[in-house]
């Protein structure tokens, strides 16, 4: 009532001002509030009898049905259909408000919406299509489905039967033109009886039970009940038909085989421990994806098969799975005689069994936070279970790598208490060390070389300059063959140099050993032949 | 209908339109003069819109009132699937069905729309190599489609069409077995393929008769070729006899649409059945047309812009501008005031074509000729479209500023009108005869209906030329 009210006054204002002011302004804008107000009346969920009121309010609705049109063919035709809803006037006055989860009033602020120049393209399409209506009426006859065209036509229902036989007798006799039409025709009449016969009507079976859950979306099993079999006797996976057999010897390295992951190794613990029965030993594709789309459902399970022992057995005997050290009697029964006895009582009891936890243990038992609720499944895994799925421990990777933290490492090896070896002799024994005779051997031989080389310098030290260098004519031959003389590009500082030469080929010609020369030799400074010239 | 005299029936040319306000060069009498002479005569009217399944012409104020509404299940199952139908009605009669307006249409600069058709209801196959299917319901193996791929691509496209559209009618999702329902069946086709022997003997054209043949026994060859006893049932069951086979090739001239779409960026010619687009009647004078909107792949039916409709018009398309004969061929009907059809004369005689073209006070381009209202007395509607026919075929002479000689003028009106005479007098009947033999005829065959109706026509076209000649020869100025 209040919507209409204020939809009253908005009329009246509307009103008001258009007499007031006198200007000419579009006369839809009452018009569309009265046809606007009145269908909103009626189509809402209002009951009847404000309807009717609402009607009774607006009395003089047709004349104000003639608008005012600014010029000749401003409106299109077809719009009229559309026209009736306002630019700037909200198509409701009271809505269902997601927040509140009340009906509100559409008087606060709401975007309206824009005129038909600015929809988008095709909407305009789209619009008339959806305002077509849609034929209304009784089909006389049903669809044949395409055995008999033409049968739906009026004039064919009234006279099939007596045109038909006619018909058939005149176009048997237009076949004339080759035996075989005939033939073809007298076999084809005959075989549309051998054929197949379809449905022409589309099939009123109903559905039940689980098909129709499957159907409206109904939580139901993945296998209809009725038809599942029970699993018997779990095959192996070789034995299992539709498994896949990858070979596993041809490969040259067990990295190559497939990795587990989470779902299928949860689903193997799950397998193993009951919760689950499978077909094989290992879990196929279609029972991993099965698994993955009911994991919460099987974790609720196991939580609840665990709150349940719990109850059951009581929280000592339940928490002694985390606590290895405590090898007592846990039963109810023993509890209880303990309590008799000690007038300890439960709780009491447990906090004595928990000194006996390690840190360790008590790690694994909470978990890093206690709000989050363990997948007991997860908690109870294999060692090597766990190193599939979450990989090992990556400092100490291998079994080779774990300590024992309270080992005490002996490096004594059983020469413990053997004197110092002679390491020269040991070291001679191994070949890393040669004496000096031996040494002195291998030098001598290397030494033998080198007066080889000095001949052929003596040769080429006796060659005449033939003239390579054309710049400085033939002095420089003059010159070069000169001793004491300044040298000029030479080829050889070594060979240029006469007092080099010298010294060199004093000690050569005494035909000492090094060692010889080595005594011989004030210094070893004697053996560096570098001099200056000056001297 | 009742008996009436032959030379007032070729006076009504009752072409339902209204002149518009602007020339768009659409001749003919007016609707209030069509009516009064209708009220001389008690029959009614031969038709000006042929349909391909005639709905006989209204004497009152609208083709429609006669006619009953189709089944309701005939527009629903294309609503279904997003065929609109805006203003109009589809309509049933004894000739079959029609489109008619359901209200009046003020004459806009636009073209409005009246019906579209989506795609999807579509069975379209293009013209040319490689064929491609819209909407694509033959399956990669289906062994409808090597029979498909074994025709010849120029010729053989109604083979083709009608391959799809009985494989249509098997398939159990698809819109055309609903709307096959529909489609006129083999009693009431008026195709000439499945005319029998003695409606082909009665054409009294020998050409066309034998075009006929040759084009029956076309499609009798094909399916004896391809639905021989050995192909598997899955062919076998869409035209177990050939009866079906040649009514789907009657139905796949008959009612094919050759348009020029868009689909996607592929533009190509196609042959497409469209549902109810093609019960849309023929008039050589539409006021409707196609056009295809490739943005959502319809099909609209669009009203000329300009054009007055009121309600109860029928709604109309051009087929095909061509003579009686095509027309038979293809379509299976005929009309009196084809102004496309001719008249093979043969000899020297000419007439002077701008004199008589002013005589009738026909304007426009030879291929646009119309009666221009403005010039002639409002009560003269001798000419129609037989006497633009006429203007058309007559062998004429035209050479800038020579006037006509008045004594070869008439001598060659003389030739001709002996020419003619001696045309008519080559049928078997004349066509008062024809006519009552159209009117005894209660519970024919619409083959045979229509070919006497053919012939008829044919006739009533010499008449006409005769006549027009005899006015010519009148009112030519000297």
């Amino acid at each position: 009532m209040a919507a209409l009210s204020t939809t009253w006054l908005y009329q009246d204002r509307g009103l008001g001002s258009m007499v007031s002011t006198g200007h000419v302004m579009r006369g839809k804008f009452p018009v569309q509030l009265l046809q606007g107000n009145a269908r909103r009346c009626c189509s809402g969920s209002f009951p009847v009898r404000q309807c009717k009121v609402g009607v009774n309010y607006f009395p003089k609705r047709s004349p104000l049905r003639t608008c005012i049109k600014c010029q000749k063919g401003d409106k299109d035709e077809d719009d009229d259909a559309l026209d009736h809803v306002l630019v700037d006037q909200p198509p409701y006055h009271s809505y269902m408000d997601s927040t509140s989860g009340q009906m509100e009033p559409a008087s606060g602020a709401r975007a309206s919406i824009p005129g038909r120049d600015y929809w988008p393209e095709g909407t305009a399409d789209r619009v008339r299509a959806a305002n077509a209506p849609a034929p209304t009426g009784e089909s006389a006859a049903p669809p044949s489905f395409g055995k008999t065209p033409g049968s739906r036509r009026k004039k064919n229902k009234a006279a099939v039967a007596a045109s038909e036989t006619s018909e058939m007798s005149d176009i048997f006799d237009d076949a004339v033109e080759a035996e075989l039409v005939n033939e073809g025709l007298e076999d084809s009449k005959d075989l549309p009886s051998e054929f197949v016969v379809y449905q022409t009507e589309p099939q009123e079976e109903e559905l039940t039970g689980y098909a129709l859950d499957k159907k409206l979306g109904v939580p139901h099993p993945f296998i209809d009940p009725e038809v599942k079999k029970p699993i018997e006797q779990p095959l192996t996976s070789e034995e299992l038909w539709w498994n896949w057999r990858k070979p596993e010897k041809e490969q040259w390295s067990r990295w190559q085989r497939r990795r587990p992951d989470v779902e299928t190794v949860f689903l193997k613990a799950m397998a193993e421990t009951g919760q689950v029965k499978l077909y094989g030993d290992h879990p196929t594709l279609t029972e991993t994806s099965l698994y993955r789309a009911r994991r919460h459902l099987y974790k609720d399970e196991r939580l609840q098969a665990e709150s349940e022992r719990l109850k059951e057995v009581g929280p000592l005997a339940y928490y002694s799975e985390w606590v290895k050290a405590w090898k007592r009697d846990t039963s109810r029964e023993a509890v209880q005689k303990h309590f008799e006895d000690t007038g300890e009582d439960e709780n009491t009891q447990l906090i004595e069994m928990f000194t006996y936890q390690t840190d360790r243990e008590y790690r694994i038992m909470m978990g890093t936070d206690t709000r989050i609720r363990r997948d007991p499944l997860a908690m109870r895994m294999r060692e090597d279970q766990i190193k599939e799925i979450w990989g090992g421990d990556p400092v100490y990777p291998t079994i080779n790598y774990i300590q024992d933290p309270d080992e005490v490492i002996d490096f004594r090896g059983p020469d413990f208490h053997e004197p110092t070896p002679n390491m020269l002799s040991y070291l001679k024994e191994r070949g890393k060390i040669i004496s000096r005779e031996e040494l002195d051997n291998i030098l001598a031989q290397e030494k033998t070389e080198q007066i080889e080389t000095t001949d052929i310098d003596e040769a080429m030290a006796q060659a005449v300059d033939i003239g390579e260098n054309d710049d400085e004519g033939e002095g420089s031959d003059a010159e070069s063959s000169e001793e004491g003389e300044k040298i000029t590009r030479n080829w050889s500082v070594l060979k240029s140099t006469p007092e080099l030469r010298k010294t060199k080929e004093k000690p050569k010609k005494n035909g000492m050993s090094l060692d010889e020369a080595i005594d011989d030799s004030e210094n070893i400074t004697d053996f560096i032949l570098d001099f200056d010239e000056d001297e | 209908m009742g008996s009436s005299v032959v030379f007032q029936q070729c006076l009504i040319s009752s072409l339902h339109y209204q002149q518009p306000n602007h020339q768009f060069g659409y001749g003919g009498a007016t609707r209030a003069s069509a009516a009064a002479l209708e009220a001389t005569t008690p029959a009614s009217s031969s038709p000006a819109s042929f349909p391909l399944l005639n709905p006989p012409a209204e004497p009152q104020d609208s083709p429609a009132s006669q006619l009953e509404l189709a089944d309701p299940d005939f527009y629903r199952i294309g609503y279904v699937r997003n065929v609109r139908a805006y203003g109009v009605e589809f309509r049933e009669g004894p000739d079959g069905f029609g489109v008619y307006a359901s209200k009046d249409v003020e004459p806009l600069r636009r073209a409005r729309v009246i019906m579209e058709i989506p795609l999807e209801v579509m069975l379209t196959i293009s013209q040319k190599l490689p064929w491609m299917f819209f909407p694509d319901i033959i399956p990669l193996g289906h062994p409808i489609f090597d029979i498909i791929n074994s025709t010849n691509p120029e010729t053989d496209w109604d083979l083709r069409l009608a391959c799809l559209l009985l494989y249509a009618f098997d398939r159990d999702d698809n819109f055309w077995q609903l709307y096959g329902d529909f489609l006129p069946s083999v009693e009431e086709t008026t195709s000439l393929l499945l005319a029998t022997e003695e409606d082909l003997s009665e054409l009294q054209d020998q050409n066309l008769a034998s075009k006929m043949r040759e084009q029956r026994k076309r499609a009798l060859e094909f399916w004896e070729k391809n639905w021989h006893s050995g192909v598997p049932l899955k062919i076998r069951r869409l035209a177990p006899d050939s009866e079906r086979f040649i009514w789907a090739v009657s139905m796949a001239q008959s009612r094919c649409i050759n348009l020029q779409v868009r689909i996607g960026a592929l533009v190509q010619n196609a042959n497409m059945f469209i549902p109810y687009a093609d019960m849309l009647n023929h008039s050589f004078h539409p006021n409707c047309f196609f056009h295809w909107r490739f943005k959502d792949r319809m099909l609209e039916v669009m009203i000329n812009a300009g054009q007055r409709i009121r309600k109860g018009d029928e709604m109309t398309i051009n087929y095909m501008s061509r003579q009686n004969d095509i027309l038979m061929q293809s379509y299976g009907f005929s009309s009196p005031v084809n102004p496309w059809d001719v008249i093979p004369f043969s000899g020297n005689a000419q007439i002077h074509l701008d004199s008589f073209l002013s005589v009738f006070n026909i304007s426009g381009l030879p291929q646009e000729y119309y009666h221009n209202r403005r010039l002639s007395n409002d009560g003269d509607s001798f000419v129609d479209g037989a006497v633009i026919a006429a203007a058309r075929t007559l062998p004429t002479w035209s050479d800038g500023d020579i006037p006509p000689i008045p004594s070869a003028e008439r001598k060659a009106v003389k030739e001709l009108q002996d020419e003619c005479q001696q045309m008519l007098a080559e049928f078997p009947t004349t066509s008062v005869q024809d006519q009552e033999i159209l009117d005894s005829m209660l519970e024919a065959r619409k083959t045979h209906e229509v070919v006497v109706k053919y012939r008829l026509h044919k006739k009533l076209l010499i008449e006409k030329v005769i006549q027009a000649l005899d006015i010519y020869q009148e009112r030519i100025l000297f």
